[in-house]
């Protein structure tokens, strides 16, 4: 039996850790911004456009005046034309909400290196990315419920902090997604770009957690983290599988039979949260740990439209 | 099917099932492993599991698979068999052949006794319960192998260790063993260990080809006798009859006599070489018509076969002044070796020295007659019944032995006997139980034995005598002439002496004017102190005992066997020795360490038609019973396990293969 790469001791950070980020990836970082699909307003002023009609420079459109109507804004070119009082909109430029979930249950911690630091990695990129831009970037690390948050960080000199915040995140305890989308969903009241970070390994399912972020109408990510050792565990024999996060044990005899049962599994299991993501227009991707993150970050998620 | 040792097995199950339920319920201590999440594994053996055949079986058919594999041996172990025969607590003597006919070679290459030792081991095996067993082995004596046990190993290395010899099948002593000891064990019912109802006497079962030829006798059995019969081959050829003797006329002349006879059903041809000293004199083809012996005729019906189709007299004439060792060799090979050869020691020629002591005139002119004209006898020498008596000890005794060949004793009684051959006219020797009385009044001789040596040929249908006197005899004295209530002539052969006792005085009968006189005379002299007598004397049956005297001055006696081995007896201030290890066939050579160095040459032959007749016997009977004769071949209790070893070996095969498929939480 092949020895799997043992999960790290629970409240200490891997030791690989070292830096989240390094300044090479940093730099190109800089050049991307986060697109979100959806246009939402916000409460300040920002340098994304916005749903609500404001005071650019940038035209937008016409409509009646009715009565209570700024009288700034009535477009008197064409009252003197047709004699008619029409105001004159313009865009509205506004800040975009980055919001971050990040799963730091215990099974987060597993493989090598763990799904835990990879999705680190991956959440400070993103976050370093929307701080670059003026957007509003919120973390959230949950497990049974949000267990430590970041909110409203603002440019580039907030990285600092944050990536102290992601370093100091212990990987422990059992993940109850479902339970930290409800929290985040009554916190999180404006809309923007979520992004979840998770294994989606919840004996909960993932489904009422969606439903939370959907019903907020937020522009979902979903990018589900695994490691190649759950991919194709390389398991004979007769073992006691025990669970990292509730050690909730499995007496199994792993056979050929059951391996090619326990992949297919995972397969639909991984297609079933597509399927239920792409249903509700949510984005879902599967990354494995043993992908480089900068490609994903670089590659991927540009072509998929998250970053530009 | 049934079941042999069942308690072992109920006790093995006891043991063994619920250890394995423990065992199965303790499961396998399994290698610990975390994972993220148990999630997938669970949903997927589920999944599984779901659609698995036979789930509820499934998930014991280990179980189930290990409990069959584990009855599969316990039906082993409790000896399962086909065929069975209730065989009841009981006790058995085996009686096991191992005489010269069991040395018979049988198809397979293997020896009869061979198969008769794996016939009794298998009844061994199959005897039931705690029935007790004992083992007799017997040939021409019986000796007890292995005594009651129920202790199938010990029965077993006493099987094994029986050895065919080449003695005669005598079933006698065997019978008396076996009675002996069943008793005895009845005599056990102190013992606690006793059943008392199922254990009277021990039934008899007889390992062999059932050629015995003391079958005839009376014997004590009280018990069930089964004879298995072994065996299967028939084809033998055997010297059944050979005798040597030199002509009392002509010393330098040797005649040889064998009797040659076929037992098989095929007619046979065959050479029959006669050596002296391994060195080739003479051959004679032979040939023999099918035995018409039926297997199941006692050989004892069919005595007079020699000169019939199957048998063939041979004879063979030589001049030969020395001594030497004789053997004739049948060119034949058969199933039986044994008895395709037949040595006979043959003496120098010597000439015959006679004593006569009488007073009487008429007597001693007859009698000087006889021996010196009629018999050609050289040396005869006369003494006064005084003179006997009177005579130095050196000139009637040579080294312990009479000085003559045959001392003829008229008139006389006397005590004065060195060992030797004596002839009394109205006389008697002074020994033990021989007494002589008054006159009996009876003028002819109403019975007689004319098959004894002694009297062959002689005719004594015209003898008249006038009358004889009473004799009181031992019980051993063979009575050879008797009148209506009275014994006339009496033969009674002691160790060392023979005497020949007439109760008739010479000068009263015309038998000594008769022709039959010198007949008698003569037979006289070859039956007692003839060449072949004495050849006779010293070719004997195996396990015979040898007796001999020993020469004066001699303090060693050196006996070299047939293979070769030396025995030495102590013989210091002894007249007689014996040597009782003689049931190989062939020639021992006994040496004295005198100082002359004397040499006897003792000749074992089997020259037995029931030891010849190697086909089995299927209408065993002794006593006049008939013996319920079962074929030693017969497969009873068969055994099955090997097939239950199979089936356990199956269940472990399909036990691997479902542990290597199974899906199990």
């Amino acid at each position: 039996m092949a020895q799997l790469p043992s999960a790290q001791p629970v409240n200490q950070p891997p030791k690989q850790e070292g830096l989240l980020l390094d300044p090479d990836f940093l730099a190109r970082l800089e050049q991307l911004e986060l697109i979100s699909r959806k246009i939402h307003a916000s409460r300040s002023k920002g340098e994304r456009r916005s749903k609500r009609k404001g005071e650019s420079a940038e035209f937008a459109d016409y409509r009646n005046y009715v009565i209570g109507d700024d009288l700034r804004h009535i477009d008197w070119n064409i009252y003197a034309r047709l004699d008619k009082l029409f105001l004159k909109l313009f865009l509205e430029e506004e800040d975009l909400n980055v919001s971050v979930l990040l799963d730091v249950s215990g099974s987060m911690q597993y493989g090598n290196p763990s799904k835990g630091l990879y999705a680190k990695r991956v959440a400070a990129a993103l976050a370093y990315i929307g701080l670059c831009n003026y957007d509003r970037v919120n973390v959230y690390a949950y497990n049974e419920k949000v267990h430590d948050f970041r909110r409203a960080l603002r440019g580039r000199r907030m990285m600092s902090q944050l990536i102290g915040f992601l370093e100091e995140m212990p990987l422990e305890g059992k993940s109850h997604f479902a339970a930290a989308a409800r929290q985040f969903a009554m916190q999180q009241s404006q809309k923007g770009i979520v992004l979840i970070l998770s294994d989606f390994m919840d004996k909960g399912g993932f489904e009422e957690g969606f439903r939370f972020l959907i019903g907020r109408k937020m522009d979902i990510y979903a990018l589900q983290i695994l490691s190649p050792e759950e991919v194709e565990p390389e398991l004979t024999g007769d073992l006691k599988l025990v669970d990292i996060e509730d050690e909730d044990v499995a007496e199994v005899t792993v056979t050929k039979p059951l391996l090619d049962k326990y992949k297919a599994t995972l397969q639909a299991y991984c297609e079933s949260i597509r399927d239920y993501c792409t249903q509700r227009g949510a984005a879902y991707h599967l990354a494995i740990t043993n992908q480089p993150f900068e490609s994903l970050v670089l590659n991927y998620l540009r072509r998929r439209g998250l970053v530009r | 099917m049934s079941f042999l040792s069942p308690y072992t097995a109920l006790i093995a199950a006891a043991a063994s099932i619920p250890l394995l339920l423990l065992l199965y319920f303790l499961k396998l201590r399994r290698t610990e492993h975390t994972i993220p999440s148990t999630l997938l594994w669970r949903k997927a053996v589920q999944d599984l599991r779901v659609n698995a055949p036979f789930q509820k079986l499934r998930k014991n058919i280990l179980l189930l698979l290990q409990m069959l594999l584990l009855i599969a041996v316990l039906v082993a172990l409790a000896k399962p068999v086909m065929n069975f025969v209730r065989k009841p607590e009981r006790n058995v003597v085996l009686v096991i052949d191992q005489s010269a006919s069991m040395k018979t070679i049988e198809e397979d290459g293997r020896a009869r006794i061979e198969h008769a030792k794996q016939a009794a081991k298998e009844f061994v095996d199959n005897l039931g319960g705690s029935s007790k067993a004992m083992i007799i082995g017997f040939a021409d004596r019986a000796e007890v192998v292995t005594a009651f046990t129920n202790d199938r190993r010990r029965l077993k290395n006493g099987i094994d260790g029986i050895e065919a010899n080449d003695g005669l099948s005598r079933i006698g002593e065997a019978l008396q063993l076996a009675v002996a000891y069943s008793s005895s064990f009845v005599e056990g019912a102190d013992d606690p260990g006793f059943i008392p109802d199922s254990v009277q006497t021990a039934d008899i079962e007889l390992f062999g080809d059932g050629r015995i030829s003391d079958a005839a006798e009376e014997f004590i059995t009280r018990a069930e006798m089964i004879h298995h019969q072994i065996g299967e081959v028939t084809d033998n050829v055997g010297i059944t009859a050979f005798g040597v003797r030199r002509a009392i006329d002509q010393p330098g002349i040797v005649s040889v006599f064998a009797t040659v006879q076929n037992f098989g059903p095929q007619s046979v041809t065959t050479d029959a070489s006669l050596f002296l000293d391994d060195r080739l004199l003479d051959v004679v083809p032979v040939e023999l018509g099918p035995a018409d012996i039926k297997t199941s005729t006692q050989p004892a019906e069919s005595r007079d076969t020699a000169d019939s189709q199957s048998g063939r007299n041979i004879v063979f004439k030589f001049s030969h002044e020395a001594g030497g060792v004789l053997r004739i060799k049948l060119s034949r090979d058969d199933a039986l070796p044994l008895d395709n050869e037949v040595h006979a020691p043959l003496d120098p020629p010597r000439a015959m020295r006679v004593l006569i002591v009488a007073d009487r005139e008429p007597v001693i002119r007859t009698l000087e007659w006889t021996f010196g004209y009629a018999l050609q006898i050289d040396d005869v020498r006369v003494l006064s019944t005084e003179g006997y008596e009177n005579a130095p000890e050196e000139e009637v005794a040579i080294e312990g032995r009479s000085a003559y060949d045959l001392v003829v004793i008229d008139k006389h009684d006397t005590d004065r006997l060195p060992p030797g051959n004596y002839v009394f006219f109205n006389g008697v020797p002074k020994i033990e139980g021989v007494e002589i009385g008054e006159d009996i009044n009876e003028y002819f001789f109403v019975t007689w034995r004319e098959a004894h040596p002694l009297l062959r040929y002689v005719e004594l249908e015209t003898v008249q005598v006038a009358k004889w006197r009473r004799l009181t005899l031992p019980d051993h004295a063979a009575r050879l002439i008797e009148g209506e209530n009275t014994v006339v002539t009496a033969l009674i052969t002691d160790p060392g002496h023979r005497y020949l006792i007439n109760a008739f005085d010479l000068l009263d009968t015309d038998f000594t004017t008769d022709v039959a006189f010198p007949i008698y005379i003569q037979n006289t002299i070859d039956y007692l102190a003839g060449g072949d007598v004495e050849t006779q004397r010293r070719m004997i049956a195996p396990g015979e005992t040898i007796t001999v005297q020993v020469p004066a001055g001699a303090s060693k006696m050196t006996v070299t066997m047939p293979d070769q081995t030396k025995t030495e007896v102590d013989v210091e201030g002894r007249l007689n020795t014996t040597f009782g290890n003689t049931r190989s066939v062939g020639v021992y050579n006994i040496k004295f360490d005198d100082p002359k160095e004397s040499t006897e040459t003792y000749c074992v032959n089997i020259l037995d038609e029931v030891e010849s007749l190697i086909a089995p016997n299927s209408e065993l009977s002794l006593s006049g019973t008939r013996i319920e004769t079962v074929s030693g071949e017969t497969e009873v209790n068969d055994p099955v396990w090997p097939y239950a070893v199979a089936a356990a070996l199956v269940f472990l095969m399909i036990e691997w293969w479902v542990y290597n498929r199974r899906v199990m939480i």
